[in-house]
């Protein structure tokens, strides 16, 4: 039976009105949250990123460290290298100018050639010749030089020159 | 029908918009703002660690550069430090100038930690002294780096000069 003269009207458990707000209200959190998450991610990438970059950085730097031990090596190489070619030359330069020294008149038998010391064995006419054309360098380069003198079968006089360089920090 | 929407009810409106006002300050305030420090953080040291790198990839390209460069210039004494000394090779070298080569190794040691240095005896016969300058000369080019050294003892015989000399050759040291 029917006790109204109007139809009832349906109920809702949220009015429109409710139901705009929640839907604005859900959308802006989803919104902040999409945002928050965008964040978070590109934090945790920068992160990631940095501890590879630092990570990378030290492999790059142990690099620098082996091609410094290189060219370390290289150089030192170079240095030896370089310092035996000039002792070479030296050496070389050394004995050009012993026998440039040695006079036409004075024939030489022997010598023998020390870092400190130089003993020649010669022939020479006279002892004279001897002092003025061999001993007077030989005394300008060593710190001492002496000679000893046989007189030959042929009047010529057999010679032994020693010379020495005192070297004050001792031969090495 | 519902009429919600045609009379706005202002005591549920300001409560909405508190609600929202609430919820979107708590969000931001709460939730997004520190996030974003620490991202603003993160991201300098992520910068910081970029830049970084970016020198030390510099430094590095330089010293490749650099090493190339060197390894170029000083090719032949690289070379010879690591071609292992040959006795044929070298009496074969000093046949050209000397007659009767003969070699005999004196000592073997340690030079300056990372080279070996091989004392060796020379003895020989010449028919002038040019020819051992050139013998100098020319070790300066030999394929091993090569010193020669005193004690140096030259003696004439009739016809030709015997000699006798030290040379050292020098080797990487391989132990090290």
């Amino acid at each position: 039976m029917r006790n109204s003269f109007i139809i009832p009207r349906k109920k809702y458990l949220f009015s429109m009105f409710t139901k705009v707000w929640l839907i604005f209200i859900i959308s802006i959190v989803v919104l902040l949250n999409v945002f928050n998450l965008f964040v978070v991610y590109k934090n945790s990438d920068y992160i990631e990123t940095a501890v590879k970059t630092k990570n990378e950085r030290i492999k790059l730097e142990k690099e620098i460290d082996d091609i410094d031990e290189k060219i370390g090596f290289i150089l030192r190489q170079k240095a030896v290298a370089e310092e035996i070619y000039a002792n070479n030359t030296i050496l070389k330069d050394s004995m050009k100018n012993l026998f440039d020294l040695v006079p036409d008149q004075i024939t030489l038998n022997k010598i023998i050639m020390k870092k400190d010391s130089l003993i020649i064995y010669g022939v020479t006419p006279t002892k004279d010749t001897y002092d003025f054309l061999l001993a007077a360098p030989l005394k300008s380069i060593f710190h001492t030089s002496e000679a000893i003198f046989y007189l030959t079968d042929s009047g010529w006089f057999n010679f032994v020159s020693t010379n020495k360089i005192i070297n004050p920090e001792g031969s090495e | 029908m519902d009429k919600s929407m045609e009379k706005v009810d202002i005591i549920k409106l300001l409560l909405y918009l508190l609600i929202f006002i609430v919820v979107s300050l708590f969000m931001i305030l709460i939730v997004i703002v520190p996030n974003i420090k620490e991202y603003r953080v993160s991201k300098s040291v992520y910068k910081k660690a970029f830049v970084h790198k970016m020198r030390v990839q510099n430094v590095l390209t330089d010293r490749d550069n650099e090493l190339r460069d060197l390894s170029a210039k000083n090719r032949r004494a690289i070379n010879s430090f690591v071609h292992k000394f040959s006795t044929d090779n070298f009496i074969k070298y000093a046949g050209k100038f000397f007659n009767e080569v003969s070699l005999v190794e004196v000592e073997k040691k340690e030079y300056k930690k990372e080279f070996i240095e091989y004392e060796l005896r020379v003895s020989s016969s010449l028919k002038s002294p040019t020819n051992f300058y050139k013998f100098l000369e020319g070790l300066n080019r030999y394929e091993n780096i090569i010193q020669a050294d005193f004690p140096i003892k030259m003696e004439s015989n009739e016809s030709k000069i015997s000699s006798a000399f030290t040379i050292k050759v020098y080797d990487i040291n391989a132990t090290k």
